[in-house]
């Protein structure tokens, strides 16, 4: 059985490849992926050919929100077995270097996110295989496309974490695209009370009005002192955190100003290498059972930003639509091939001795 | 009683003027001045007329770094006397809003630094009187001079708190002012133990090298990123914190580069309202960029450091000069020239 994946090899370059069927380590296990996400990260990579401030080696994979069924596991795996609905922490690290030691593996310097991003094949793919130390078990409460949307969603537990949100606290979120989006909802799970969403689109602005925007505000005009007396005046305060998720100047700008003394502004978004500012929150570390948990109890609600499918063969399109933005597209899930799907006759709610499965019960 | 102070009435042009020392309330402490040290702030205000990214209303005092002696005493003062000498903590607080009840009177909106941005009159006076919960007494191991430079150095003290520097941990200081000197000795009394300053000027570096640096590195020339690569292979790896003390686009970018992942950028220089930086550099590296306004209980821990010799700030003090010297002082300060660190004014 072949391997069919998606690569990119240049600028707005990708191609449909295939390879074989990989072959699983004893601490490995072997994924039939399902669903995949395409975030804004994707975007930079295919149409700029960047990840924040460094360039993609080339040929490079793609998709790294994705859900699928464990269909074979290495020999030392024991939390998950073949049938399983998965979905994957992406990223390598060495887990020796010191910020590996220190619980920081996020930003370990050896990672494949870090010096020259190349990260091949992705997740947009038939196949997938990845160590078990981050393939989590998905409940059966949470469906495929929200197993998809954990990544996503860990980046903004992560930024929540970084921003040590508290109850009652209050916050302005800068940019409503799918992460100022779910930075919301987290927030709102975390306890916050008072949080006013800016972005320059009135659509998104109702999207998070729908996911429980406390306020909104139309951000036209490039004036930011305008933007800072509107905050204060619609919030009723200064926030104490703000999470900027549009990696724009004015966004920085304005969280810059509007915030609380002794607050924080956590840069979640990632913007231009160079910025002018009136003077990173980088993906996430142990975040992926709390998003899960999160999702699982129902404390956060992501279905809505899933506005588009499409099927695997349409990935093209898939892209061009994401990056045109139009008809509204936050989040555009693919599909994988309904045919070769791998039955499994198990019973799924079966308990499993994996420490993240035990948040469940 | 008379005092006779010196008033900045617009840019550049300062007046000694004289006038009647107001009554003292209850809690308010008279002291006369000994000594005053002049600051970058007091350099930008006089010369450009703002300090940060706030504008200078006129007229106004100058001079907050001082040591002093206590004159008058109002009726409720009593851990200060007359013939006490004393340092005096700059900028009053409202000590009722949120910032000041959840203890960070440093950056209460109605302090009397962010509303106006100096003192009326200030320091630079015969006579000052001021609320006596922000006079500090000096225990005698600690002269006038180094009294006067208790405030800068609670600048310093407050950034490393701020950073939370301990110890072991590395250090880039960039600019050796006498702010980035004051953070060098600190962050050693703090217990770190390797660190680099750098500064566009060798005679800086050399007072560096002197007050205890571990490295220094000239960066007149080449990129942030050239530059940090170059401090990577002095100290033997990235730093954990970058004191950011010269209040240049070039500093932070060198501290965003420079630094280790998950460090902490610590914004002590002032700089220019806006500044073009590799901000997403820090933020993919998870590098916390932590500002710093002035002190936070800072002064008993400043005055204790230097009266148990912890830290020497006497080096810092390259001239002297007279109260009415005072143009002569900030002129030759401005200009920097024959290797002018802190000007001392004695009153």
């Amino acid at each position: 059985m072949d391997n069919t994946i998606v690569a990119l090899h240049g600028v707005n370059d990708l191609r449909v490849e295939y390879l074989p069927v990989p072959e699983v380590d004893r601490d490995e296990v072997l994924i039939r992926v399902t669903k995949v996400g395409l975030c804004g990260s994707d975007l930079c990579a295919v149409y700029k050919g960047t990840h924040g401030d460094l360039r993609i080696g080339l040929p490079c994979g793609l998709g790294h929100e994705a859900a699928g069924v464990v269909t074979k596991c290495g020999q030392d795996v024991t939390h998950v077995k073949p049938g399983d609905r998965v979905t994957i922490e992406p990223g390598t690290f060495c887990r020796t270097c010191e910020l590996c030691l220190t619980g920081k593996h996020n930003v370990c310097a050896n990672s494949s996110f870090h010096g020259s991003p190349r990260f091949y094949p992705g997740c947009l793919a038939r196949y997938y295989k990845h160590k078990a130390l981050f393939v989590f078990r998905l409940p059966d409460s949470i469906s495929d496309e929200e197993g998809a949307v954990v990544e996503p969603l860990a980046v903004a537990v992560h930024a929540c974490r970084r921003a040590e949100v508290w109850a009652g606290c209050r916050m302005l979120v800068t940019g409503a695209g799918p992460i100022g989006l779910l930075c919301l909802s987290v927030a709102k799970a975390l306890g916050a009370t008072n949080i006013l969403i800016t972005d320059i689109k009135d659509s998104r602005l109702a999207m998070a009005k729908r996911m429980g925007a406390d306020h909104t505000l139309l951000v036209t005009s490039e004036d930011t002192q305008c933007q800072v007396q509107q905050v204060q005046q619609i919030m009723g305060c200064q926030p104490d955190i703000t999470m900027e998720c549009s990696g724009t100047k004015a966004g920085l700008s304005l969280g810059i100003y509007v915030t609380k003394s002794g607050g924080k502004l956590v840069q979640v978004g990632v913007g231009a290498p160079e910025v002018t500012v009136p003077l990173g929150v980088y993906r996430y570390v142990n975040c992926f059972p709390i998003a899960i948990d999160l999702l699982a109890k129902k404390l956060v609600d992501v279905k809505p930003l899933i506005t588009h499918r499409f099927n695997f063969e349409e990935f093209q399109k898939a892209f061009d639509m994401f990056r045109s933005a139009e008809d509204g597209a936050i989040k555009c899930m693919i599909s994988k091939f309904t045919i070769a799907n791998i039955r499994c006759s198990k019973d799924f709610t079966s308990h499993h001795d994996n420490p993240m499965v035990r948040l469940f019960k | 009683m008379e005092n006779t102070y010196v008033v900045l009435h617009g840019l550049k042009d300062l007046r000694l003027e004289t006038k009647p020392i107001p009554p003292l309330a209850d809690d308010d402490v008279l002291v006369r001045i000994k000594k005053v040290g002049l600051c970058g702030t007091d350099l930008s205000m006089v010369y450009k007329g703002r300090t940060g990214d706030l504008q200078v209303q006129y007229p106004t005092g100058v001079g907050h770094e001082v040591s002093a002696v206590v004159s008058q005493c109002g009726k409720n003062v009593t851990h200060v006397k007359t013939g006490d000498r004393v340092t005096v903590e700059p900028g009053s607080f409202c000590r009722q809003c949120d910032l000041c009840l959840a203890g960070k009177y440093n950056v209460c909106a109605k302090s009397s630094f962010h509303s106006d941005v100096a003192l009326y009159p200030g320091c630079l006076a015969r006579y000052f009187k001021y609320k006596a919960h922000l006079i500090h007494k000096l225990p005698d191991s600690v002269s006038d001079e180094e009294g006067a430079i208790v405030e800068p150095l609670a600048v310093a003290v407050h950034a490393c708190r701020r950073a939370e520097v301990s110890a072991g941990c590395s250090m880039l200081v960039t600019g050796a002012g006498p702010i980035g000197l004051l953070c060098l000795v600190t962050a050693k009394a703090f217990g770190a133990t390797n660190i680099l300053v750098t500064d566009i000027k060798d005679s800086r570096l050399a007072m560096a090298k002197r007050m205890g640096a571990d490295h220094t590195l000239l960066v007149t020339s080449g990129d942030a990123q050239s530059q940090a690569q170059q401090v990577q292979q002095i100290m033997g790896y990235q730093p954990d914190i970058t004191m950011e003390c010269s209040g240049t686009k070039e500093g932070l970018s060198l501290g965003i580069y420079a630094t280790k992942s998950r460090g902490k950028l610590v914004q002590v220089g002032l700089s220019a309202p806006e500044v073009t930086v590799p901000l997403v550099h820090a933020g993919v590296r998870e590098i916390d960029i932590i500002g710093v306004y002035r002190y936070l209980n800072c002064y008993p821990i400043a005055i204790n450091l230097l009266a148990k010799k912890l830290v020497d700030v006497k080096p810092l003090i390259t001239h002297r000069f007279n109260f009415e010297e005072f143009q002569k002082a900030f002129d030759m300060f401005y200009s920097a020239e024959d290797g002018a660190i802190k000007c001392m004014i004695s009153c």
